[in-house]
C-alpha cells in the first residue's frame, strides 16, 4: 500500500512537471506577448525592452522556466503581469469556486442519475426507461451556453428565483452561496447526468442478470436491499471511472459558465490569461489543474477499492 | 458570448492617459457597431428621466444621504496605480471612486480644475503653474502637497506605459507646498486637457513608496470613497470617505463595482436587482432599455464633449492592395454604412464623416469623404484589375460574435464590387501586435475619444510612421505632410480659430487619404434603476456644471438614492 | 466524454463476483424467469428485431448525411448570402426555417452546417480511432514498457488543460475546418486509446487468445485476427458517443470564436450565434434548429449504437 502511494505521488510529480513544461512552451510560442497587452499603444521598442527587463522576459526561455520552477518550490507561483495579483491568490480564490461548482453539479448529476438508473434498470424498456434514456441522452445536445441563457431568462429574469450573475462567498453566507451557485451548476450538470445515467443503467441491467442477484432474491431479500446492497456496488465501476474523467474535464473547463455568470473561477481566469499572454497566471493555473486531475484520479482509484476491496492493481 | 469568445472577453478599451488618446480595440464584449441616434433629442426624450434636470441620469433636487450602489461593469480594472496600469473606461470608473483627477471637463467643454485649485499658463503656454487646495488629505491621513504631485509625476514619467505622454515636460518645480510648476519644452495650449487623463490622477506617497519597494499596495487616494476590498474579477468595494475634501460629498455610504463580461447577463443582472447601474456598449442592450419607464438611460451619443470614440475600418496604406488610393476609394464607396448600422443597432447609431461630430467646433459638414457609390467603386476596381489583377485582401477583426457579423456584412458589400475578400477573427493581443507592426490589410477598430484633439497626435503624425514589420503608432502608416502640419499648428497654437482651421483640415485630409473608413460614433451607455439618482450629474468644485458622463465614465461621489 | 476505461473491468468484476457465489445450479430456474422478464434489456443475449425507432434513427442519420453530402447539388439558397430585406424572418415559404440576423437562410445554413459538423465529428473520431485505437490495441495486448509509456502519455494529455492547448495551437496555426478537425482528432486520441486499451487488455488473457498463442500464431495475427474483432463493438459504440461529444465541443469552440472562420456555418457556430448578444430573445430560431437537429442526431446515434451493441454482445457471447 505504501509503495502504491509513493508510486502515485511520483506519478503526480512527473505529470505536473511535464505539464508545466508543455504549458510554458505553448504560451511562449503564442504570437504576441504581455507587453502588447500591458503597454498597448506605448509598446515601442524602448518601452518593451524596459518592461521585459522588469518582468524577466529578456532571459533565455529555459532560464525563465527554471526561475519560475525554483519559485514554485518555495510556494511562490509569481504574479500576474497585468494586475499584479499573486497567482497563489488567484488559484486560492478560483479553485474553491470551481470545486464547489463541480461538486454541486456532480451531486445533482448523481442525485438524478443514480435513483433514475436504479428505478429504470429494474424494468428496462418500459415507458419510464425509454423516456428517461431518451431525454437524458438528449441533454448531451444542450451545451452550457444554450442552457444558461434559457435558465436565466426563466428563473432569474422571469421568476426572480435566482440571481442572474454573481455569488456570495461560501464563508460569508453558506446558504446564500449555495442558492447563487445553483443556476451555474445546473448549466454544467446536463452532460454529466446523461453519461452517468447511461453507464449505470446498462451496468445495473447486466448485474441484475447475475446469479448472485437471483440468489439474493431467492433468499427473500427486499428489492431495496438488493438494488442498493447487492446490485449498485458492483455496478458502480463505470460510473466512477466516468466521473473521474468527467470531473477532470470540468476542471478549468467550466469557463463558459464562469463567463456567463460572472463567477471568478479558474477556467475563465485561465482563458483570459492565455489570451492576454499573462504567462505566469497560465502556468500557475495549469499546474494546479494538472495536480488536481492526478489527485482526483487517485481518489477514484481509492474508491474502486472501497467499492470492491478485491480489486487488484497490476 | 458575446464576446465571449475569447472569452476573452476582457475589454481593452484603453483610455487615454498615456498617449492621451483612447485606443479601443474592439474587444470583448465590445461591439463595434452600435447604435444610435445621434440626435440628442431621440434618446433623452424617450428615456425616463428621473425627476428634475430634464437630462436623464441627472437630478438636481435635494440629495438624500446614505445607502449603497452596485455598478455592473464591462471588465475588471488592471489595478489602481496610474503609472503601471492601463485604464480603460472601467478603469476610470473605479478610479473616480478612490481618486480625484487634477483637472476635469466642464459641461461647456472647457477644462477646469478639480483636485487642483487652479492651473494657469504663461503667455506662450510653456510654463504651467498649478495651485493645490490646502487641507486635502489622502485616505491614509497624509497631506496632498506639491512634493507628492511631483513624485507622482516622476513615477509616471519613468513608466513605460505613461512616460510617452509626459515627454514634453522638461521639469517640474515645487516652489512651495501648494504650488507645482510644469516647465514644457514647447508651447502646449492643450496641456491642461492631458491632466484629465490617467496621468492626472494623484496617489498617496505611501503608495508610491510601496510600489517602488516591489509591493502591490491597496489604493491610497484623496477620493470620495476609501478602498475596502478588491477581489479581481469579482468585486471592488469602497466605503464613504468621512474626511472628503468636498464637503457634503459623497452621498452614498458605499459603492461596489462588479465586472460582468457578458452584455446580456449584465442586463439580466440589472433586471433582477443584482446591480443598480450597468455600463454597456452593446447597441442591443442600449436599445432594449431605451424608452423603458423602469430604467434611466444615459448614452454617449446624446451627450458627448470633445472628440468622441468612433468606429471604423482601418486600411494599411503601406501594403498592397490597400496602398493604392483607388482601392481605398473603392472600398469606401462600396460600403453602405447606413445599411450596416441599420442591421446592427436597428439604426441606433448614425453614419459619420470624420473624427468630429455636429456640435464640435472642428466639425465639417462635408469633409470630402466618399459617398456610397457602387458604380464608382466598380469602375475603380476595374481600373485596378486591369493593372494588377483582382484586388484580394483580408479583413481582420477581434474574436467577438458582433464584430464577426460586422465583417461579414462588409465582406459581402466589398465582394459585390469585384474584390476578393476573406475575413478573419483573431485574438486581441495578436491584433494589437499586428496593428503596431503594420501587418494587416484591413481591420475594424474603434478609437480617438479625447477631450482635446491634440491628445490624438501620435495616431496621425508622420513621425510615428514606421516601415511594415517595425513598431509604429501610426497604425495605417499614412504619411501625409499636410496632416503633420495641421497637427503641429493645432498643438502649438492658442488661437481657437487657428486650431479650428487645423483640425478641420485634419478631418479633410483623412477623408482624402482614406486610412480610415468611418462607420459610426461608438456608444457607451449607463443604465440605472429608478432609485439611483444623479448618476450622470456632476458639479465641479467651482460650482460649475461638469461633464458627468464621459463615454461611460461617471463620478460616483454625486450619486444618491431615492427611497 | 466518459472514459469507459473501466467498462470492461466492470463486466469482468461482475463476472468475477458471480463466479464466487456458490450454489448457482439451485437457482437455475429463477435465472431463466428473471431473464425472460427483462427480455429486451441491453445485454441480454437474445436476438430481436431492431424496431421502428431504430429505423427512424437510421432514417434521420441517413437524411442528415445525404443532405450534407449533397448540399451543393440541392436547390438551396446560398447559405452565406445576406438578404437585408429579410432579417430575422420567421419560417415561411421563402425561408423554410426563417433567417438569421444577417438575413441568411437558416435552412440552407443548417444543411451546410451539418456538413461541417459531421466532418468535424466523424473525421476527427476516425483519425483519433485509427491512432488511439491502434495504439490501445497493441498496448493492451503487449503490455510491458510500451504500455506503461503510452498509458502515462495518455494520462498527461488528459490532465493537460485542453483549452490552453486549443487556443495556443489555433492562435499559432490559424483556423480552418482542416486544422480544427486535426486538433480535435488529437484531443480524442488519449480517450479512445484508453477505451480500446481497456478492452484489449480484457481479451488478452481470454482462452481463445491464449489458445492462438500456444498454437504459435504471430502477435500481429493475434492482435488483428483475434482481439480486434472483439474490441470493435466497444470501440464503435464509444466512438459514436464521441462523435456526438466532438460536435458539441466544436460548438464550444465557436463560443470562443475558435471554430471554422466566418461565414462558414456549422451547427456549433449557429448555436453560438443564436445564444449570444440577446439573439435568443429576438430570434430563437437561430439556436433552435441546430439544437433540435443535434438533439435528434445524438438520439439517433445513441439508439443505433445501443442496438448495434446488443447485436455485437450476442456475438461476443457466442464466442
Amino acid at each position: 500500500m505504501t509503495k502504491y502511494f509513493i508510486r502515485r505521488f511520483l506519478q503526480l510529480v512527473v505529470v505536473a512537471f511535464i505539464i508545466s513544461v508543455l504549458c510554458f512552451m505553448l504560451v511562449h510560442l503564442l504570437p504576441g506577448d504581455p507587453s502588447v497587452v500591458i503597454l498597448g499603444p506605448n509598446d515601442t521598442a524602448h518601452n518593451r525592452a524596459v518592461l521585459f527587463q522588469e518582468l524577466g522576459l529578456n532571459k533565455p526561455l529555459y532560464q525563465q522556466y527554471f526561475v519560475w520552477l525554483g519559485a514554485v518550490f518555495h510556494g511562490n507561483l509569481g504574479q500576474s503581469y497585468l494586475n499584479h495579483e499573486s497567482v497563489t491568490h488567484i488559484v486560492a480564490t478560483g479553485f474553491p469556486i470551481d470545486l464547489e461548482l463541480i461538486i454541486i453539479s456532480q451531486v445533482i448529476a448523481f442525485g438524478v442519475a443514480i435513483p433514475l438508473a436504479l428505478v429504470t434498470s429494474r424494468r428496462p424498456n418500459r415507458t419510464l426507461d425509454n423516456v428517461s434514456t431518451t431525454s437524458t441522452f438528449g441533454l448531451l445536445a444542450l451545451p452550457p451556453f444554450v442552457i444558461a441563457p434559457i435558465m436565466v431568462a426563466i428563473f432569474a429574469v422571469g421568476l426572480h428565483w435566482f440571481p442572474a450573475t454573481g455569488y456570495v462567498p461560501f464563508s460569508q453566507n453558506p446558504a446564500q452561496n449555495l442558492h447563487d451557485m445553483i443556476l451555474p451548476s445546473l448549466a454544467i450538470t446536463a452532460g454529466s447526468i446523461a453519461v452517468y445515467y447511461r453507464l449505470l443503467r446498462s451496468d445495473l441491467i447486466s448485474t441484475l442478470q447475475e446469479d448472485f442477484i437471483t440468489m439474493a432474491r431467492s433468499k427473500g431479500l427486499g428489492n431495496r436491499t438488493i438494488m442498493w446492497r447487492h446490485a449498485f456496488r458492483p455496478s458502480s465501476f463505470s460510473l466512477l471511472a466516468a466521473a473521474g474523467v468527467n470531473i477532470g474535464a470540468l476542471l478549468a473547463g467550466t469557463f463558459i459558465v464562469e463567463y456567463l455568470f460572472a463567477i471568478d473561477g479558474l477556467g475563465y481566469s485561465l482563458v483570459q490569461a492565455v489570451q492576454q499572454r499573462d504567462y505566469l497566471v497560465v502556468q500557475g493555473i495549469a499546474l494546479v489543474v494538472a495536480i488536481a486531475y492526478v489527485v482526483i484520479q487517485f481518489i477514484i482509484d481509492f474508491l474502486f477499492t472501497v467499492v470492491d476491496p478485491r480489486v487488484t492493481r497490476e | 458570448m458575446t464576446s465571449g469568445n475569447e472569452l476573452s472577453r476582457r475589454s481593452f478599451l484603453s483610455r487615454g492617459a498615456a498617449t492621451g488618446g483612447l485606443v479601443m480595440l474592439g474587444a470583448a464584449g465590445a461591439s463595434v457597431l452600435a447604435g444610435c441616434s445621434s440626435s440628442p433629442s431621440t434618446s433623452s426624450s424617450t428615456t425616463a428621466a428621473s425627476s428634475s434636470g430634464g437630462k436623464p441620469g441627472v437630478n438636481t433636487g435635494t440629495p438624500k444621504k446614505g445607502g449603497s450602489v452596485t455598478i455592473g461593469t464591462l471588465a475588471e480594472i488592471d489595478g489602481f496605480f496610474p503609472p503601471s496600469n492601463h485604464w480603460d473606461t472601467n478603469g476610470f470608473l473605479y478610479a473616480n471612486a478612490v481618486y480625484d483627477p487634477l483637472m476635469w471637463v466642464a459641461a461647456d467643454g472647457t477644462v477646469q480644475p478639480y483636485l487642483a485649485k487652479s492651473l494657469t499658463p504663461n503667455a506662450d503656454f510653456t510654463v504651467w503653474t498649478m495651485t493645490l487646495r490646502s487641507g486635502v488629505k489622502f485616505s491614509d491621513g497624509s497631506d496632498l502637497t506639491s512634493t507628492v504631485v511631483k513624485n507622482n509625476f516622476t513615477a509616471l514619467a519613468a513608466s513605460a506605459l505613461t512616460g510617452t505622454a509626459l515627454k514634453g515636460i522638461a521639469s517640474v518645480d515645487t516652489p512651495n507646498p501648494l504650488t507645482v510648476v510644469y516647465n514644457l519644452s514647447a508651447p502646449r495650449p492643450a496641456f491642461a486637457a492631458g491632466l484629465t487623463s490617467q496621468v492626472g490622477y494623484v496617489v498617496g506617497q505611501a503608495m508610491l513608496d510601496q510600489t517602488a519597494a516591489g509591493k502591490t499596495p491597496t489604493p491610497i487616494g484623496t477620493g470620495p470613497f476609501i478602498y475596502s476590498s478588491w477581489q479581481p474579477n469579482d468585486h471592488f468595494t469602497a466605503t464613504k470617505n468621512p474626511h472628503y475634501w468636498r464637503s457634503g460629498l459623497p452621498y452614498l455610504d458605499q459603492v461596489t463595482f462588479k465586472p460582468i463580461p457578458d452584455d446580456t447577463q449584465r442586463a439580466a443582472t440589472l433586471k433582477t436587482g443584482g446591480v443598480d447601474l450597468i455600463l454597456t456598449n452593446d447597441p442591443v442592450t442600449i436599445k432594449a432599455f431605451t424608452g423603458s419607464s423602469q430604467y434611466q438611460l444615459v448614452d454617449s451619443l446624446t451627450d458627448s464633449i470633445g472628440e468622441p470614440t468612433v468606429a471604423f475600418v482601418m486600411l494599411n496604406t503601406a501594403v498592397a492592395p490597400t496602398n493604392d488610393l483607388r482601392v481605398r476609394q473603392a472600398l469606401a464607396k462600396s460600403l453602405d454604412v447606413k445599411q450596416i448600422l441599420k442591421i446592427f443597432g436597428g439604426g441606433y447609431t448614425k453614419a459619420i464623416n470624420g473624427l468630429f461630430q455636429p456640435g464640435s467646433p472642428f466639425y465639417v459638414s462635408d469633409t470630402g469623404y466618399p459617398k456610397y457609390d457602387l458604380a464608382g467603386a466598380k469602375a475603380l476596381v476595374n481600373q485596378y484589375k486591369a493593372e494588377h489583377g483582382t484586388p484580394t485582401l483580408t479583413l481582420t477583426t477581434v474574436t467577438d460574435p458582433r464584430l464577426e457579423s460586422l465583417v461579414q456584412i462588409i465582406q459581402q458589400m466589398w465582394n459585390q464590387v469585384g474584390f476578393d475578400i476573406s475575413v478573419a477573427s483573431i485574438q486581441q493581443a495578436t491584433l494589437i501586435t499586428d496593428f503596431i507592426t503594420g501587418k494587416f490589410q484591413a481591420a475594424t477598430s474603434y478609437q480617438f475619444g479625447a477631450v482635446d484633439p491634440d491628445l490624438n497626435y501620435v495616431w496621425f503624425s508622420t513621425t510615428t510612421v514606421s516601415p511594415v514589420g517595425s513598431i509604429g503608432l501610426n497604425f495605417p502608416r499614412n504619411s501625409d505632410p499636410q496632416i503633420e502640419f495641421s497637427l503641429q499648428s493645432g498643438r502649438t497654437s492658442s488661437s481657437q480659430s487657428t486650431r479650428e482651421v487645423a483640425y478641420k483640415k485634419l478631418n479633410q485630409r483623412l477623408a482624402a487619404d482614406l486610412p480610415y473608413l468611418w462607420l459610426e460614433q461608438y456608444p457607451f451607455a449607463m443604465v440605472g434603476d429608478q432609485r439611483v439618482q444623479n448618476f450622470a450629474g456632476l458639479t465641479l468644485p467651482s460650482g460649475a456644471a461638469g461633464y458627468g458622463f464621459d463615454e461611460g465614465i461617471i463620478f460616483p461621489s454625486q450619486i444618491w438614492l431615492n427611497g | 466524454m466518459p472514459d469507459d476505461r473501466e467498462l470492461a473491468d466492470t463486466r469482468n468484476s461482475g463476472r468475477l463476483l458471480s463466479d464466487q457465489v456458490p450454489g448457482l445450479a439451485a437457482v437455475d430456474e429463477l435465472v431463466v424467469s428473471r431473464q425472460s422478464e427483462s427480455l429486451d434489456s441491453d445485454d441480454i443475449m437474445v436476438s430481436k428485431p431492431m424496431g421502428v425507432l431504430f429505423w427512424l434513427a437510421i432514417g434521420w442519420v441517413g437524411l442528415v448525411v445525404v443532405m450534407a453530402v449533397l448540399a451543393n447539388v440541392l436547390p438551396l439558397p446560398n447559405p452565406n448570402f445576406q438578404n437585408y430585406s429579410a432579417i430575422n424572418a420567421p419560417p415561411s415559404v421563402h425561408h423554410l426555417l426563417g433567417t438569421d440576423d444577417l438575413g441568411r437562410d437558416l435552412f440552407s445554413r443548417l444543411v451546410f452546417g451539418a456538413r461541417v459538423s459531421l466532418i468535424v465529428g466523424f473525421v476527427s473520431v476516425t483519425i483519433g480511432m485509427l491512432i488511439g485505437g491502434t495504439l490501445g490495441l497493441i498496448s493492451g495486448y503487449k503490455g510491458g514498457r510500451l504500455d506503461v509509456a503510452l498509458n502515462a502519455g495518455s494520462f498527461v494529455l488528459l490532465a493537460f488543460p485542453a483549452i490552453v492547448a486549443v487556443i495556443a495551437i489555433l492562435a499559432f496555426w490559424g483556423q480552418s475546418l482542416f486544422k480544427i478537425t486535426v486538433i480535435l482528432s488529437i484531443a480524442v486520441v488519449p480517450l479512445l486509446y484508453r477505451v480500446v486499451r481497456a478492452s484489449s487488455l480484457a481479451f488478452a488473457n481470454r482462452e481463445f487468445v491464449i489458445a492462438a498463442r500456444t498454437l504459435g500464431a504471430k502477435s500481429s495475427r493475434i492482435v488483428f485476427r483475434e482481439i480486434l474483432p472483439n474490441v470493435i463493438p466497444v470501440a464503435v459504440t464509444f466512438g459514436l458517443i464521441t462523435v456526438a461529444g466532438v460536435i458539441v465541443i466544436e460548438g464550444s469552440l465557436a463560443f470562443l470564436g475558435l471554430s471554422v472562420p466566418a461565414p462558414t456555418a456549422s451547427w456549433g457556430n449557429m448555436i453560438s450565434e443564436g445564444t449570444s448578444n440577446g439573439t435568443l430573445n429576438i430570434n430563437p430560431y437561430v439556436m433552435l434548429w441546430p439544437v433540435l437537429s443535434m438533439f435528434l442526431l445524438l438520439l439517433s446515434i445513441n439508439l443505433i449504437g445501443d442496438r448495434l451493441r446488443q447485436r455485437f454482445d450476442i456475438r461476443e457471447g457466442l464466442l
